[in-house]
């Protein structure tokens, strides 16, 4: 028993980094090591996941919002998307088709991973021009790169697109039970024209919340089992710890580059779960 | 070019340090809760470890919802009735959600 903690223990830590360097959930290690490893239900590691979506975002965000990465005005706006956006899907769930969604989502995601390629070379985001949403609303942010050794100043734009696809993104969370960070990402980054470490910041911020009501699903249909969770869920919590302090560290070009395979790996994941089914 | 240099956004703003002071308040206590559970767990008190585990898990799933709280609560406090009006929208469809998701 003591030897299954440790390698789920093991499993959040790693799922803990990754996840809160990238912006994400997490959920793309632990429900394939849970489900492949352990041989557990689908339901157990999803649900065990989606409680560690809220500890990569908890314990990575104190750090974050110490050193100002996270743009909480940014968060709070887009955050009405996620939120009633996660809300929609939940109610409209039983009414859609969930193949071709994965297969949309898939291909959105695609497209993402092609543009985020496509632009790698392009650091600079300093002509960004605010507009009228993100003058008002005082959307701009400032923060010590601590890997650059000097201090961003940046500006946001596309507000309401950035909000629009936060409201799919959201939906497509309550849908499919996927997508916490992987959307709000590139949103962030290519969309709104936010620095890559300020967008992946403001994501872990914000899965925590959209997160925390789809986990009261689970609890409530008694999916989320302690003794698997509770491991699972303390790794993750250090793992966040200590993956937001080497965030801090990181060049942004090299976390683009871990982040585009990833969201290339999902995005071809997606559409062959919506071919497989038809 | 730079946009939006008054000094205003320069200062400092202590949401994020209220905020993230709530956040590693309910990290930790979750984090204790959860490293006692599964300590028990391997001391064999199987009945005490899974409640101490879900009460720590419990904490977790809380800790984000009252951060919306607390932003609602500074937006207010500072007049920023956009802000607030964006927490109170957020907090309404999580709570929406949550009885919905309880419901089944």
């Amino acid at each position: 028993m003591v030897t299954t903690f440790i390698i789920i223990f093991a499993i959040g830590v790693v799922a803990g980094v990754i996840g809160s360097i990238l912006g994400l959930g997490g959920g793309i290690i632990i429900v394939p090591a849970l489900t492949l490893i352990f041989d557990m239900p689908m339901r157990t590691a999803v649900a065990a996941s989606t409680v560690s979506i809220i500890a990569t975002s908890t314990g990575a965000a104190v750090a974050f919002l110490r050193d100002r990465l996270t743009n909480t005005r940014v968060a709070i706006w887009l955050e009405m998307g996620t939120a009633t956006g996660a809300l929609t899907g939940a109610l409209v769930a039983a009414l859609v088709n969930q193949r071709v969604l994965f297969i949309l989502f898939g291909l959105l995601l695609a497209y993402s991973a092609y543009n985020m390629f496509r632009t790698r070379k392009e650091h600079s985001k300093s002509e960004v021009v605010p507009d009228a949403i993100s003058r008002r609303l005082r959307l701009g942010g400032s923060y010590f790169d601590k890997a650059l050794g000097h201090r961003v100043d940046y500006q946001v734009t596309r507000t309401l697109p950035g909000l629009i696809i936060m409201y799919f993104s959201g939906a497509a969370a309550g849908l499919l039970g996927i997508g916490a960070g992987i959307f709000k990402v590139p949103a962030m980054d290519q969309v709104m024209g936010m620095p890559f470490k300020a967008s992946s910041a403001t994501s872990n911020f914000m899965i925590g919340v959209t997160a925390a009501s789809g986990a009261v699903v689970y609890f409530a249909r008694g999916d989320v089992k302690p003794l698997v969770a509770g491991p699972v869920v303390l790794g993750v919590l250090l793992g966040a710890i200590l993956g937001a302090r080497l965030m801090l560290r990181m060049k942004a070009g090299k976390i683009r580059l871990f982040f585009m395979p990833i969201l290339a790996y999902t995005a071809l994941e997606m559409i062959y779960k919506g071919v497989k089914w038809w | 070019m730079v946009v939006g240099n008054d000094p205003e956004e320069k200062a400092v703003h202590p949401i994020e340090l209220v905020l993230a002071r709530l956040l590693r308040l309910g990290s930790l206590a979750a984090a204790a809760l959860l490293a006692v559970g599964i300590a028990v767990m391997v001391l064999g008190q199987t009945e005490l470890a899974p409640k101490l585990i879900t009460a720590g898990l419990l904490v977790l799933l809380g800790t984000p919802v009252l951060r919306v709280v607390a932003a609602a609560i500074i937006f207010v406090k500072e007049r920023d009735w956009h802000f607030a009006l964006f927490s109170l929208v957020v907090l309404c469809a999580v709570a929406a959600g949550i009885y919905f998701g309880k419901r089944g």
